[in-house]
């Protein structure tokens, strides 16, 4: 299945709000001006997820998933490889990581971005859409790519789309790059595309 | 009424988030799970209503916070605990309150709530805490929040603990490094002496030399002290203060809780209102070198990690400063033996200069002896010839002789004088040097001396042309064949060779002076006459030379003699025999001298001489 130009379009700009107001709560916790892209989105099957992920992403990634529930429901993931985590973690707090490890540090500083961020983007289902999410508690993994998504989809076989965002931190004159991903099921992600049809239509409006 | 019975209700909304059960039984279960959760977990779990009221505060909270549960609920949260408003984290719990779950990392916040450390060793610190913030719904409405907070203090320490190692040891690595590889490693350890400083937390440090006379130390870098203060720490007795009582000792000294203690050593810095200090000696082998010393206006105490750092360190520092020091003291040497040259050149030049300036006056001297003594020899010449002449008739026989001797003594005299104005004329005449075709000149000189004959002087041809001064060169060539002609045995018909060879010289032996070898004498040549000579063929270390042989078959010279022939006055066969006036061979020194050139003489192959000229080869 692939995305419309203007379902992309639609879903690059919902998403452009909520990152705007992780970026802004980011920027407030770490005193330095944090700033967040979304240089592409995209859907695919799941199956497919694994091997397009395995392309950019090498080797232990750290992921932080959070499981929303409601109208629209399925797992919120955001991954970073071992390298983007520890920068990450060490330009947000400005301590170096002598270990060059996702040690417990690491993991817990990754896991409140990632709340931060699957928040914000979640919340905008609920501002925004208008469909209510309910959240669980962000879990934090450091395993391969394989592992990640296939202890997701093994619990749950209904989940059969990725919706794969690409983003970029931007930070005291710094890249780092990681990826967020909600896995839906199709009528979850039916229900997504049509709320975000009534959405556009509601901008026009 | 004790803390878990006030949080009884609060099993009916945690029942909310579990797989509904829908009986009254599951309600009481989960009850007695979060009342048992109350008693044994290693968490503070609160929860409040919708307006951040405290609902239930566990025994774990009672205990770190020291507020009992009775006086804590009820209240307001953001009353309880002001500083979450100031903390921006009130936000967080409204977003709770909005259905959000709020994760809140020690990196980020260090703290939810204040509660003093849990590790005896940081009292005054506040514990470092992680939290996690839910939304509390009881049949989809939503009722308050649940905080569950974990104690991290132990983790992060561990965690600081271990970074604080790993920077000591990069710190450690980089230091052997720089000093390793370091050209200048005392300015490499003066660098370092901050970069440690700053790693252990104090802002003072000391590091003297011994000095050497073994009885001082003189303050060889220092960091944390004011300029006021300095002249006080410029140099220190071996025994006195801390450092000089550490390098006197040889071992280290760790003066913690310096403002309480009364040792003599420290007294310096307990009046600068030091707390603490640590002095290690600086040893190479059995070699003191001087000690470092750190010191703390901040802390009352160093870490044993610490003291056992600044060990390691002075141990690197001492060979690096040992090194330096020797390098320095090279250095001097080297300076020193530069110097002495220097000076010594200098000497030379003066002395030179002098020496050249007395030749000068010298040869001046005999110029005018010589030139003033001319018109005498000739009066005295005139008048005994006239003598012999003129009054021929009435001299009688035994005055005849007398006026001969007399003669004869003047025309010797004046023989003498003439080849003095000659040798000190060839001394100071300005003189061009050009091309010469020795063929040519050959030619010229047979003209001049019939003698010289084609039975007499035999010239293997080719001859090469020369660079040279042609009224000198042809002064040589006459005077050494005069001698060749002259110094023969009785009744013997003279036979002399002339050919030239191409020699390769190196420059060293073109300024050779004085050499003598097997029987070979080199004139003098000085390298400023060579320089003047800007006709020279080749101005690389080596050059190319003509030799001009002539070989006689007279008497010759015996070996031990060679060496003297060169020099002015010398004579080796007795006047009577072999008339001379012993300037000869000196002109011809002197003449090639001013040519750039050379001579000298060997033994022939049967009896007679082999003299040689030596000039630089003409560019044909």
């Amino acid at each position: 299945m692939e995305l419309t130009e203007s379902q992309r379009d639609a879903l690059t700009e919902l998403i452009n709000i909520g990152y705007g107001r992780a970026a802004n709560a980011l920027s407030e916790l770490t005193g330095y001006r944090v700033s967040l892209e979304v240089p592409k989105v995209a859907i695919h099957a799941i199956g497919e997820t694994t091997e397009l992920l395995r392309e950019v992403i090498s080797g232990e990634v750290a992921s932080v998933n959070q499981v929303f529930s409601g109208p629209v429901a399925g797992h919120a993931l955001l991954l970073f490889d071992d390298r983007a985590a520890i920068l990450l973690a060490e330009l947000l707090t400005d301590e170096t990581i002598p270990s060059r490890k996702i040690d417990t540090s690491v993991r817990e500083i990754i896991t409140e971005v990632g709340n931060i961020l699957l928040n914000a983007c979640l919340g905008v289902f609920g501002n925004q859409l208008r469909v209510h999410v309910a959240f669980s508690v962000p879990r934090i993994s450091v395993d391969s790519v394989e592992g990640v998504l296939h202890s997701i989809t093994v619990r749950d076989q209904e989940l059969r789309y990725a919706l794969m965002i690409h983003m970029r931190f931007h930070l005291r004159a710094k890249n780092v790059e990681g990826y967020m991903i909600i896995i839906l099921g199709v009528t979850s992600l039916e229900r997504l595309l049509d709320e975000l049809k009534h959405w556009e239509r509601r901008q026009v409006a | 009424m004790n803390s878990r019975n006030a949080k009884v209700d609060h099993g009916t909304a945690v029942s909310a988030l579990t797989p509904k059960k829908s009986s009254a039984m599951v309600d009481c279960h989960q009850a007695a799970i979060l009342s048992w959760m109350d008693d044994i977990a290693p968490y503070g779990i609160l929860t409040t209503d919708t307006e951040l009221r405290i609902e239930s505060w566990n025994e774990w909270l009672e205990t770190h916070s020291g507020v009992a549960a009775p006086l804590a609920i009820g209240r307001s949260l953001l009353e309880l605990f002001p500083d979450l408003c100031e903390r921006k984290i009130d936000e967080q719990f409204r977003r709770a309150l909005s259905g959000e779950i709020i994760v809140l990392s020690a990196a980020f916040h260090e703290y939810l709530l204040p509660f003093p450390s849990s590790l005896r060793e940081s009292v005054s610190a506040r514990m470092q805490q992680t939290a996690r913030i839910a939304p509390l719904s009881y049949n989809n409405e939503l009722c308050g929040t649940i905080t569950i907070i974990e104690d991290v203090s132990q983790r992060e320490s561990q965690a600081a603990l271990l970074a604080r190692r790993h920077e000591r040891d990069q710190l450690l690595s980089s230091c052997l490094a720089h000093l390793l590889r370091a050209r200048d490693p005392d300015n490499v350890v003066r660098e370092l002496f901050s970069k440690i400083a700053a790693h252990l937390g104090v802002h003072t440090f000391l590091n003297y030399l011994i000095e050497p006379d073994g009885q001082n130390l003189r303050l060889h870098a220092a960091g944390g002290i004011s300029e006021e203060l300095m002249p006080d720490f410029k140099r220190v007795r071996l025994g006195d203060s801390l450092c000089g009582t550490v390098a006197a000792e040889r071992r280290l000294i760790v003066a913690n809780h310096l403002q309480g203690s009364s040792n003599a050593n420290t007294v310096g810095f307990k009046a600068l209102g030091f707390r603490s200090a640590v002095c290690h000696p600086l040893i190479v082998g059995d070699r003191l070198i001087g000690a470092l010393a750190f010191a703390s206006r901040n802390r009352d105490a160093f870490r044993p990690e610490d003291i056992e750092f600044v060990g390691t360190v002075s141990q690197y520092i001492a060979v690096a400063l040992e090194r330096a020091m020797t390098e320095s003291a090279l250095h001097e040497a080297q300076q020193t033996l530069r110097e002495h040259a220097q000076q010594l050149e200098t000497k030379v030049h003066e002395r030179t200069a002098r020496l050249q300036d007395t030749i000068a006056q010298l040869e001046s001297f005999s110029y005018t002896v010589a030139h003033d003594l001319r018109a005498p020899i000739r009066s005295l010449k005139g008048y005994s010839d006239m003598l012999l002449s003129d009054a021929e008739p009435i001299t009688p026989e035994k005055a005849k002789q007398y006026l001969q001797r007399i003669n004869r003594a003047a025309d010797r005299l004046d023989a003498l004088t003439r080849d003095l104005l000659q040798f000190s004329s060839v001394s100071r005449q300005d003189i061009e040097l050009a091309t010469i075709n020795l063929s040519e000149l050959i030619q010229d000189l047979r003209v001049l001396r019939p003698a010289l004959q084609d039975d007499v002087l035999f010239v293997k041809e080719p001859l090469h042309s020369v660079v040279g001064n042609r009224t000198l060169l042809q002064q040589c060539l006459s005077n050494l064949l005069d001698n060749s002609l002259k110094f023969m045995a009785p009744g013997m018909k003279p036979r002399i060779m002339l050919w030239t060879e191409k020699i390769r010289a190196s420059e060293n032996q073109i300024l050779q002076l004085q050499p003598t070898g097997q029987g070979s004498t080199v004139a003098a040549l000085s390298r400023d006459d060579l320089v003047q000579s800007e006709l020279s063929p080749t101005q690389a270390g080596e050059s190319e030379r003509i030799r001009i042989w002539i070989e006689d078959n007279g008497i010759g010279i015996a070996a031990e003699m060679r060496h003297k022939v060169f020099g002015i006055f010398e004579r080796l066969n007795p006047a009577d025999k072999y008339e001379g006036t012993g300037i000869g061979l000196a002109i011809v020194a002197r003449a090639m001298q001013r040519m750039g050139g050379n001579c000298g003489v060997e033994g022939g192959n049967g009896p007679g001489s082999r003299f040689w000229l030596e000039l630089n080869v003409a560019c044909d």
